[in-house]
């Protein structure tokens, strides 16, 4: 019996050219059919430490590397990452930055190929993966065609083909709506339970994926900070890092308002159906609404997003102004032409919206709100800014309207700082020095960049890109912001940093208009969700109505309570009160 | 129009359960069975071996004729094995050439003996003469026949399977070539991303003078190199990740069987390269244009002319005719034998 897969004993990693350790001192032992979960802030060490766990760190990133790491019984000092490929397989942030061949079957064959198998062997491994992950469809389609969710499912089934022992994955949900990212975990749970494969797992949305591990480990500046089983996790988490946890543990967590004893804490519910449980055979709590939105400011455990203030938006409210924001009229777009990924859309915006828009991967989201600054042009239907015609202005003219942040903020990057950088965009918009010199300090303020101004975006983490990229676009002071899937790979905290600066502006008067897959994001951030699929609007609502009901594009808070509390999305809009 | 128009114009019913309806059926695409017409659907051997003589006739032959019979061929290939569309950018990039060519050619060209129009317009002396006039059509007929060629070349193979079958001469270079291949579009969607985040900055890369435009795009370059640069980087810790580099790696392929039509190709393959080379021994596939130029048509009685002019026909009737819809039905008859789980077929293997 092999009593562990993986060890690392005080492993002190740095890369080349940086001060700083990226792990500092970690020790660890993995053992097999564990699934272990990797918590941490942006740059905290999380990747790295997948990096170490199949010799990637130090062999082809070089840098100073103390301690020992062995896996599957090999020293990764001395053993190459190619050799460890075998027992070892890791699936990367980016898909498309891990795809080698053309198309999906030679794909998935690649690895096999590497390890010298058979072509009988291979044939039956490429199907059965292709199975496992619903793909068989997909067997002759080239990965240029396919959609970032698609991509992400490849690169799984090309290492599940290799049948790792050890499976290291990198935030592989942040690309994929949460029916795919369901598919997905479920695939990689059935991998750990029928094969005994020992499962990494590197991601943000604890609520997607804390249910399924067995440990957990909370990584800081490096370093390990907790390395417990799920429950004990909870339980140190809910006594001042609420914001790692699961939406109906922090639902509990906040019953117990600091008083509680540690046995307390050690059963907080994961997963709705624990919480559900955990709601019957309460005799003596009840919860109640709590009208947050209306009446006060969220609680402090997840930070303070600010209620919509009075522009934002009512139906009836809109009824008479002279303008839209941004007015959709009949839009139909995407390629190839006989087969529109839109098709009669209708859509108005208005000044002080702050409006998800929701989909499944495909719908045409990214689509739609390309048609807002004119980067995509409609087949048919027209589209108005601000009152004009979208076709009759360049996009760069749009740009003073409308910012918009698309899904790659390095895309953005074309000088050596950030502070050259907003020069560079003051100067593209032609707005003059008095002008710019006041926007400037505003946005340097609103986003926190006082400590980035002399840095090269291109070194910047990806939340720092972010917010760089988004005050890039906005030196314009422009009505409308558009955000294609800005919380990818973005910690709890930045999360929340972000959602309070949408907010803010909402309140000030800008439409603010937000892609994402992020449901818990849109819940908490969002005063109305507009839900594309099927070539169409299938749902355009303030966020309570949208939201409420839905089987997958729902919170766990409004899954759990939308019988007893219909409309309530996240744990601030209930409270506990004695039964 | 409000709002609440905009919710009635297409606000559908949330499906079942609450979950709305899923728009992938829009979405669907060819992806889950090989190419079944023309050229495409034969065995990638055999359309390479068919491509590259069809590529060997377009850049070695000479006669304006013979290169027109050769355009001819290939835009057959194309219509036949339906990639005219994903072909026509290339087309239209050759004619754009073609239409430079024209205009550059009186400047260069003034070997001519038959002078039309001769004028002088500054420094330059611009002499336009009957053979200049069919120098640039033979070359722009010719040029076209290339990059048709090329077209059939990009849009027809399935680049991974010329990454097998190059693997038993070598996989590294195959694995080179199938890497540019893949990461063409990827470079092109990069510079389409790079070049739209700064319209959205703002920045007019679209109008003004060439050289306003130029100094605008300038920048674009250094954040495409960078980002070719990170992504290389990224690949290349997949490739290590995955076992790459590894000694004792196969080729894997999927079984597919030849055909009578497959060999049939490459006979026609064959016999093409069989006709230039005649065509290049005997002169007759060559051609001049100053300071007289030849009869494209020459005396019918020459024998050798003759051989290589049946070889031609031959493989111009052969090569489109051995892929028509029969291989293209005969070959999903295959490729389901190949799906049913029986004796002896790939799927029916044995443990790794």
């Amino acid at each position: 019996m092999i009593d562990s897969i993986a060890r690392l004993d005080h492993v002190t990693y740095t890369y080349p050219e940086r001060q700083a350790p990226a792990l500092r001192d970690v020790t660890l032992t993995l053992r097999p059919a564990e699934v272990v979960l990797v918590i941490g802030g942006s740059g905290s060490g999380k990747s790295t430490l997948l990096r170490a766990l199949c010799g990637l760190v130090p062999h082809f990133h070089g840098g100073t590397f103390s301690g020992h790491a062995v896996v599957a019984d090999q020293d990764t000092r001395t053993t190459e990452p190619r050799d460890l490929a075998e027992h070892v397989g890791m699936v990367f942030q980016d898909p498309e930055n891990q795809a080698v061949m053309v198309s999906v079957e030679r794909e998935l064959a690649f690895g096999l190929e590497n390890l010298g198998l058979a072509g009988s062997a291979i044939s039956r491994l490429v199907e059965e993966s292709l199975i496992s992950l619903g793909l068989s469809r997909l067997r002759h389609a080239e990965l240029a065609t396919l959609s970032g969710g698609e991509l992400q499912k490849v690169a799984l089934a090309a290492v599940l083909a290799m049948q790792p022992q050890l499976l290291l994955l990198d935030e592989p949900t942040s690309q994929l709506d949460p029916v795919s990212s369901e598919d997905l975990l479920a695939a990689v749970r059935r991998l750990s339970e029928d094969t005994g494969s020992t499962i990494v797992l590197a991601e943000h949305r604890v609520e997607r994926c804390l249910y399924l591990a067995t440990r957990v480990l909370y990584m800081e500046d490096g370093a390990i900070r907790q390395d417990t089983d799920p429950q004990s996790f909870a339980a140190w988490a809910a006594r001042g890092r609420r914001e790692l946890l699961p939406p109906v543990a922090r639902l509990f967590a906040g019953r117990l308002n600091g008083a509680a004893s540690a046995d307390d804490l050690v059963a907080l519910p994961m997963t709705v159906k624990d919480a559900r449980r955990r709601l019957a055979l309460d005799e003596t709590d009840v919860l109640v609404s709590a009208d947050v939105r209306d009446a006060a400011p969220v609680a402090p455990a997840t930070a303070a997003v600010p209620a919509p203030g009075p522009a934002s938006s009512s139906r009836r409210a809109h009824r008479g102004r002279p303008a839209a924001a941004v007015e959709v009229r009949h839009l139909t777009a995407g390629y190839p032409p006989d087969r529109p990924v839109l098709d009669e859309v209708d859509l108005a915006l208005w000044p002080g919206d702050l409006v998800a828009v929701m989909g499944e991967n495909g719908a045409g989201k990214s689509t739609l709100v390309r048609h807002f600054n004119g980067m995509a042009r409609p087949l048919t239907g027209k589209v108005f800014l601000g009152g004009t015609e979208v076709t009759s202005m360049s996009v760069a003219e749009a740009a003073r309207t409308c910012a918009f942040l698309g899904q790659n903020p390095g895309a953005y990057f074309v000088r050596d700082s950030v502070a050259d950088e907003l020069d560079f965009s003051f100067a593209a918009l032609g707005i003059a020095s008095a002008e710019a010199e006041s926007t400037r300090s505003m946005l340097i303020s609103d986003l926190d960049l006082v400590a980035l101004l002399d840095r090269d975006p291109r070194d910047l983490s990806g939340g720092e890109r972010t917010r760089v990229a988004l005050s890039i676009v906005s030196c314009g002071d422009p009505a409308v912001v558009v955000l294609d899937e800005p919380t990818r790979g973005m910690d709890p905290t930045h999360k929340n940093d972000l959602a309070a600066l949408l907010r803010r502006w909402a309140n000030a008067g800008r439409c603010v208009v937000v892609v994402t897959h992020d449901v818990e994001f849109a819940a908490r951030t969002a005063d109305r969700v507009v839900v594309l699929g099927d070539g169409g609007v299938l749902a355009d609502a303030p966020v309570r109505e949208a939201l409420h009901g839905s089987l997958f594009f729902s919170t766990q808070i409004n899954r759990l309570l939308r019988r007893e509390l219909p409309g309530a999305l996240t744990e601030d809009d209930v409270v506990w009160t004695a039964s | 129009m409000s709002p609440s128009t905009a919710q009635q114009g297409r606000t559908a019913a949330v499906g079942p359960g609450g979950r709305p309806a899923t728009g992938g059926a829009r979405r669907e695409r060819w992806a889950g069975r090989p190419p079944t017409h023309g050229l495409a659907a034969a065995q990638p051997a055999a359309a390479l071996a068919g491509i590259a003589a069809l590529m060997v006739a377009s850049i070695v032959i000479a006669n304006p004729i013979q290169v027109a019979v050769v355009l001819g061929i290939i835009l057959l290939v194309l219509v036949l094995s339906r990639r005219m569309h994903a072909a026509w950018p290339y087309l239209r990039f050759g004619l754009y050439i073609t239409v430079f060519l024209f205009i550059v050619n009186p400047l260069v060209s003034q070997a001519g003996l038959d002078v039309l129009w001769e004028t002088e317009l500054g420094p330059l002396h611009i002499v336009i003469s009957i053979q200049g006039v069919y120098f640039a059509v033979g070359m722009a007929v010719r040029l076209v026949a290339v990059v048709a060629a090329f077209a059939l070349y990009t849009t027809l193979l399935d680049q991974d399977e010329q990454l097998a079958i190059m693997s038993r001469v070598s996989f590294r270079s195959g694995l080179v070539v199938s890497l540019a291949t893949r990461m063409f579009p990827v470079l092109s969607r990069d510079a389409a991303r790079i070049s739209d985040a700064q319209r959205a900055r703002g920045v007019e890369l679209d109008r003004g003078s060439w050289r306003d435009k130029a100094t605008r795009r300038l920048p674009l370059l250094g954040a495409l190199i960078s980002r070719s640069l990170e992504r290389a980087t990224d690949i290349a810790e997949s490739m290590e990740a995955r076992g790459y580099g590894r000694p004792g790696r196969r080729a894997w392929r999927r079984g597919r069987r030849w055909r009578t039509a497959d060999v049939l190709i490459v006979l026609c393959a064959a016999a093409a390269v069989a006709a230039v080379l005649v065509g290049l021994a005997t002169g007759i596939a060559s051609f001049n244009y100053f300071p007289l130029t030849d009869d494209p048509f020459p005396d019918l009685s020459d024998p050798s002319w003759l051989v290589t002019a049946v070889a031609l026909a031959a493989a111009t009737l052969l090569l489109p005719g051995a892929v028509d819809t029969r291989l293209a039905i005969r070959r999903r008859a295959h490729d389901a034998t190949l799906k049913r789980p029986s004796a002896g077929t790939p799927l029916q293997a044995s443990e790794p």
